[in-house]
């Protein structure tokens, strides 16, 4: 059952694409970037969790939990997909800045308008 | 997995694809954000029903970060201007919607079709987890398995993690248009607070400063760790900033001290790498207790760095990014 799943994750990464592609303004465009990120973690932890579903975390004292190894979710995918999230807010940071600058210059948040004042930003100058 | 939860996870899964739609159509960007909030929020449930509660709770300490950092990022553009300003690009031609439209649909959707056909239906291969947890009490110590992982077997993982970090708090300070690091201290903001928000914010925000010491010390026994304590510290700042609303934090200050952070974090990981798990050269039967500390102060220098990461982040959006006027306006920009 877990892994039929899979299907929303795979279907929303997608979505965040077209949604990247397509977009008319950049801030939307970084709003994408975040969920298809969002659904890439999702889809790691669906792998995990097909086995078991109990947080990998061993109460005190807790001896006979090696006989019961399959029912605990894989730590290892939530290990990697915590440094994940670190490391896609700070690529948003950078973005939003980048665009702030942007927007400074050009008064506008469109991919249009922007590449259209750019470019005859680039004329003029040369 | 019981009947119920299953629902439940079947529920949440479609509310959030239907999150994500609704971001598509919709063109005003305050509702974008909004729905970006729910979209989080439903995906760290579904974590929590999947077994995951450190991924669950980083990702509700992170769209909060997310959605300030955007709106910071939007008010200057939008509501400063009166109101919320609909901004008009060009209409589209005659055929060109089959560009701009018809083309990446095909395409996305060829794509997922592609997916869905050879997407592998092979069995998960168990081994490595099933020898991670028989084998992380003994090797790194500590009853969660996640954090043993991310601080003992994946340590270098770890480690350029916090270096990106810090490459991030760079490239925010030097890439936008300001020459300065920082305002002068004892500015006040131009933010309009509400009683009812101060109060109530007068009230949390200890609360939060002491739940992130405790996720940050009770990292290695219970759900939690650096990350998270760190992300709760610096919200704490971001209520004092939204309470007094004066730029008084030495800000140049704290980027030396998350760059010394960084330091103390690479010499105590490889110091741990050399000695692997002190359980070697040390006595054993302290092992647990060297094995218990190294855990505790890894995850202070983490919870440290990445709250002085994100703290410098925020100060530096919200005093330099928001003041006008220090730049000659650029004339050209403004007839589009």
């Amino acid at each position: 059952m877990i892994g039929a799943l899979d299907i929303f994750a795979v279907a929303l990464f997608f979505i965040s694409f077209f949604g990247l592609i397509t977009s008319r303004n950049i801030i939307k465009t970084i709003i994408f970037i975040l969920t298809m990120q969002t659904s890439v973690i999702m889809f790691w932890l669906f792998i995990g969790s097909r086995t078991g579903t109990i947080p990998p975390i061993i109460d005190v004292g807790d001896i006979a939990y090696m006989y019961n190894l399959p029912a605990y979710a894989d730590p290892l995918p939530q290990a990697l997909m915590l440094t994940t999230i670190i490391i896609g807010i700070c690529v948003v940071a950078i973005n939003i800045i980048m665009l702030n600058t942007l927007f400074r210059k050009y008064k506008t948040t469109e991919w249009s308008n922007m590449a259209k004042l750019a470019r005859k930003d680039h004329i003029e100058k040369y | 997995m019981d009947m119920l939860s299953e629902t439940l996870l079947v529920t949440l899964l479609v509310i959030w694809v239907l999150c994500c739609v609704l971001i598509l159509f919709e063109r005003r960007i305050y509702r974008n954000i909004i729905y970006f909030g729910i979209f989080s929020l439903i995906a760290s449930l579904c974590y929590l029903l999947l077994g995951a509660p450190d991924v669950a709770m980083a990702e509700a300490g992170i769209s909060v970060f997310a959605t300030i950092f955007f709106i910071v990022c939007i008010e200057k553009s939008y509501s400063r201007q009166g109101g919320a300003v609909r901004e008009k690009s060009e209409s589209m031609r005659r055929g060109r919607w089959i560009i701009k439209i018809a083309v990446p649909l095909v395409f996305s959707a060829g794509l997922f079709a592609l997916f869905v056909r050879f997407m592998p239906d092979i069995p998960v291969n168990t081994y490595l987890k099933d020898q991670f947890l028989a084998r992380f009490m003994t090797d790194v110590g500590g009853y969660n398995a996640v954090t043993a992982i991310l601080l003992g077997y994946r340590v270098y993982d770890t480690l350029f993690e916090a270096l990106i970090l810090v490459v991030s708090v760079v490239a925010v300070a030097h890439m936008s248009w300001a020459e300065e690091l920082s305002v002068p201290d004892g500015r006040h903001s131009e933010i309009e607070n509400s009683n009812m928000a101060v109060f109530t914010m007068r009230i949390i925000c200890p609360i939060i400063l002491i739940f992130g010491a405790y996720l940050i010390l009770n990292g290695h026994v219970a759900a939690g760790g650096g990350f998270l304590g760190g992300v709760a510290i610096s919200t704490f700042f971001i209520c004092r900033y939204y309470i007094y609303g004066i730029y008084d934090m030495p800000v140049k200050k704290v980027m030396r001290m998350e760059e010394l952070v960084f330091i103390y974090f690479t010499l105590m990981a490889v110091l741990f790498v050399t000695l692997i798990g002190a359980n070697i050269y040390l006595p054993s039967d302290f092992a647990e207790v060297y094995q218990h500390l190294y855990l505790i102060i890894m995850n202070t220098l983490i919870g440290l760095k990445v709250a002085c990461g994100f703290f410098i982040i925020f100060y530096r959006y919200v005093t330099v990014e928001r003041i006008e006027g220090e730049l000659p306006a650029e004339e050209g920009g403004s007839q589009a």
